[in-house]
């Protein structure tokens, strides 16, 4: 395998002979009567920055904290690095895990705090001393190593959680929401120096979060979780652009659904009625299913147009009226009211300044999308 | 401000209520005149008195000793209990532990003492040990109802631990024992110090349950006052009070100073 070829270009997880890093097969975890983690089976490789992505009580931390060995597992394998990790305690793994909530020990400093991993591996006092003071300098916080934690600002808090879980140069490390606690400004700074960082030591993060924004910015792959259950991996894009559920499509960003049923079924286009639209959807490419199946037509609003004039092409046009927007700064959100009641969003960037001909509420005005736009969905 | 005034009397009198009778002890502590009532002037010659009185010294080394023993073993066993009872979920006879290790606090001194006696007297006839009745039984004693002090002060403080810490020092390669004494104690040390200087003063004080399982020759300094005490109020016990109320409302004091810090640093 070629190592200086970053994963995210590399791609190993789409085939290849690479074996992955951290192999998870068919894990379940049950507390009593409840099933928190499913039959999950999921295979990461080096260098990743593998994002599950879910909703509280999805089984994502659960999960996490299986590979960290706080859980045992009910049943099924966890392996790093082609070792096992049944029977290993937390001490004895190559994982280090930043918590949601920092966990820094109150009592010790922040160099103290960095330096603890280390002293426990039997590293002598000077060369820990040295090893944490570079992490922290990594970590930009040189300057308080002295502090005690509660004498620091949450972002600083963070990157001491972030410096002290890396400082063991863990082959794997696991975060936790780790940018959970922070304001939405330090929030977008801390998620690039994160990707920074990872892609400096080449370590395997796998992080935790409900944030799919979050998500989206970090990760080389997410997995998103629903109840104990992965329901998708896929890179952003994909997991964006191509949703294999509605859970998906609604999970991740905003999306119109339209309930509908298959008319026709060639092999290079498929036509829908869709009786929310009051017209059929005409989807310029061939699609898996037959005749009379009743599919979900998934259309995301920044792919919706708006036109005062009736479009040239006939097909997934609609009449509407304008029945709400809201202006963001950088785009506008509309709602367009269609003759059957139903809502449809679409977005708009703002594009210039001075627009005195926008669109505005109670207007009346047509939607339509390319017939590649959307996605067919059958569950 | 009607309402104001009103509470601020009552709260006036309620303080002189309390705190009256001893402000009065303490200062007919420094009085000149044998007549414990009666105000001959100022004096510390009861002071004096009472450091040459070889019973009163000698009881104030046994209480002393006493004291100090049984804070210390009721800081450790409370603290496993309490360990216990936070940390173990839901076992066989968690109820019970619960209702036993709090039962001191509620049960009546003269009890404790009775039952103890006894049972020092039949663990004698059975077993040998302890034999006779003095320090080592009145310290055995006392750890039973102070345990269950520093248990309760103790499981406070580890119910509101976060787990993560030590989850945090594990995952950085820290075996058990290592994180408990690195991590746990160190996090509980004013809930542990505070339970030490509690059962210190609460052990220091106890009259009753020393007076029960005591033996000849072991005589606490409470026991001692109370025996002078019925002879007949002597100026020298009122300086000897003013001694332990300041020792005590010190160790008070530094309890109560040590939670707050500690809360306050989170």
């Amino acid at each position: 395998m070629n190592e200086t070829v970053p994963v995210a270009l590399r791609k190993p997880w789409a085939g290849g002979s690479e074996p992955p890093f951290v192999r998870i097969q068919k894990i379940t975890k049950r507390f009593g009567d409840f099933t928190a983690v499913e039959d999950v089976s999921l295979d990461i490789f080096k260098g990743e920055l593998f994002c599950l992505l879910g909703g509280s009580g999805c089984g994502k931390s659960t999960l996490l904290r299986m590979l960290a060995g706080f859980e045992t597992p009910s049943s099924g394998r966890i392996e790093i690095d082609g070792q096992d990790m049944a029977g290993k305690a937390p001490y004895e793994r190559p994982t280090n895990m930043m918590f949601q909530s920092y966990a820094l020990f109150p009592h010790m400093s922040v160099e103290k705090n960095v330096a603890y991993g280390l002293q426990r591996d039997g590293i002598g006092r000077a060369e820990a001393h040295d090893r944490a003071t570079d992490m922290l300098k990594m970590v930009q916080l040189s300057q308080f190593a002295g502090r005690k934690p509660h004498q620091l600002s949450g972002g600083q808090r963070q990157r001491v959680a972030l410096a002290r879980s890396l400082v063991k140069r863990p082959k794997l490390l696991l975060l936790d929401e780790p940018l959970g606690a922070l304001d939405k400004k330090l929030r977008e700074e801390t998620q690039f120096e994160l990707v920074k960082i990872q892609e400096t030591l080449g370590v395997t993060f796998i992080v935790v979060t409900h944030d799919q924004e979050e998500a989206m910015t970090l990760s080389t792959r997410i997995g998103v979780m629903n109840e104990g259950v992965i329901v998708q991996v896929g890179e952003p894009s994909e997991i964006y652009e191509h949703p294999g559920s509605r859970f998906v499509a609604d999970f991740i960003g905003s999306v119109n659904l339209f309930e509908g049923r298959v008319t026709e079924d060639k092999p290079d286009y498929v036509e829908i009625a869709a009786p929310d639209l009051g017209g059929s959807i005409h989807v310029g490419h061939g699609v898996s299913c037959t005749v009379n199946q009743q599919v979900w037509y998934a259309i995301r609003p920044e792919k919706v147009r708006l036109s005062r004039e009736r479009p040239e092409s006939r097909r997934n046009a609609f009449e509407g009226v304008i029945d709400e927007v809201a202006y963001l700064g950088n785009l506008s959100i509309f709602r367009i009211r269609l003759a059957n009641g139903v809502l449809v969003r679409a977005t708009r960037a703002n594009l210039s300044r001075y627009d005195d001909e926008a669109l505005t509420w109670d207007e009346k005005v047509w939607i339509a999308w390319d017939d590649t736009a959307g996605v067919v969905l059958t569950r | 401000m009607k309402a104001g005034g009103l509470l601020r009397i009552f709260c006036v009198l309620g303080f002189i209520f309390l705190y009256a009778p001893i402000l009065s002890l303490i200062i007919f502590s420094f009085n000149e005149s044998k007549l414990v009532t009666v105000w001959g002037g100022f004096s510390t010659k009861w002071y004096g008195e009472l450091f040459r009185d070889p019973q009163i010294l000698g009881s104030a080394w046994i209480s002393f000793q006493v004291a100090f023993v049984t804070a210390t073993l009721a800081v450790i066993l409370g603290t496993l209990a309490a360990y216990v009872l936070v940390r173990f979920g839901r076992f066989r006879g968690r109820a019970l532990l619960t209702g036993m290790s709090t039962a001191p606090l509620v049960m009546p001194e003269v009890i404790t003492g009775l039952s103890l006696l006894l049972l020092f007297v039949s663990m004698e006839q059975l077993i040998g040990w302890p034999a006779g009745r003095g320090k080592t039984t009145i310290i055995i004693a006392h750890v039973t109802f102070c345990m269950a002090y520093v248990a309760v002060v103790v499981q406070s403080r580890l119910a509101g631990l976060d787990r993560d810490l030590e989850e945090a020092a594990m995952d950085l390669g820290a075996r058990p024992v290592r994180v408990f004494f690195d991590i746990t104690i160190p996090v509980i040390a004013p809930a542990l110090v505070a339970g030490w200087l509690l059962a210190f003063t609460l052990s220091l004080d106890d009259l009753v349950v020393a007076s029960f399982v005591t033996g000849p020759g072991a005589s606490t300094l409470p026991m001692v006052i109370f025996s002078k005490v019925r002879l007949g109020v002597s100026p020298d016990i009122n300086a000897l009070a003013t001694i332990i109320i300041v020792v005590v409302a010190i160790a008070v004091g530094l309890a109560t100073w040590y939670m707050r810090r500690s809360a306050r640093n989170g």
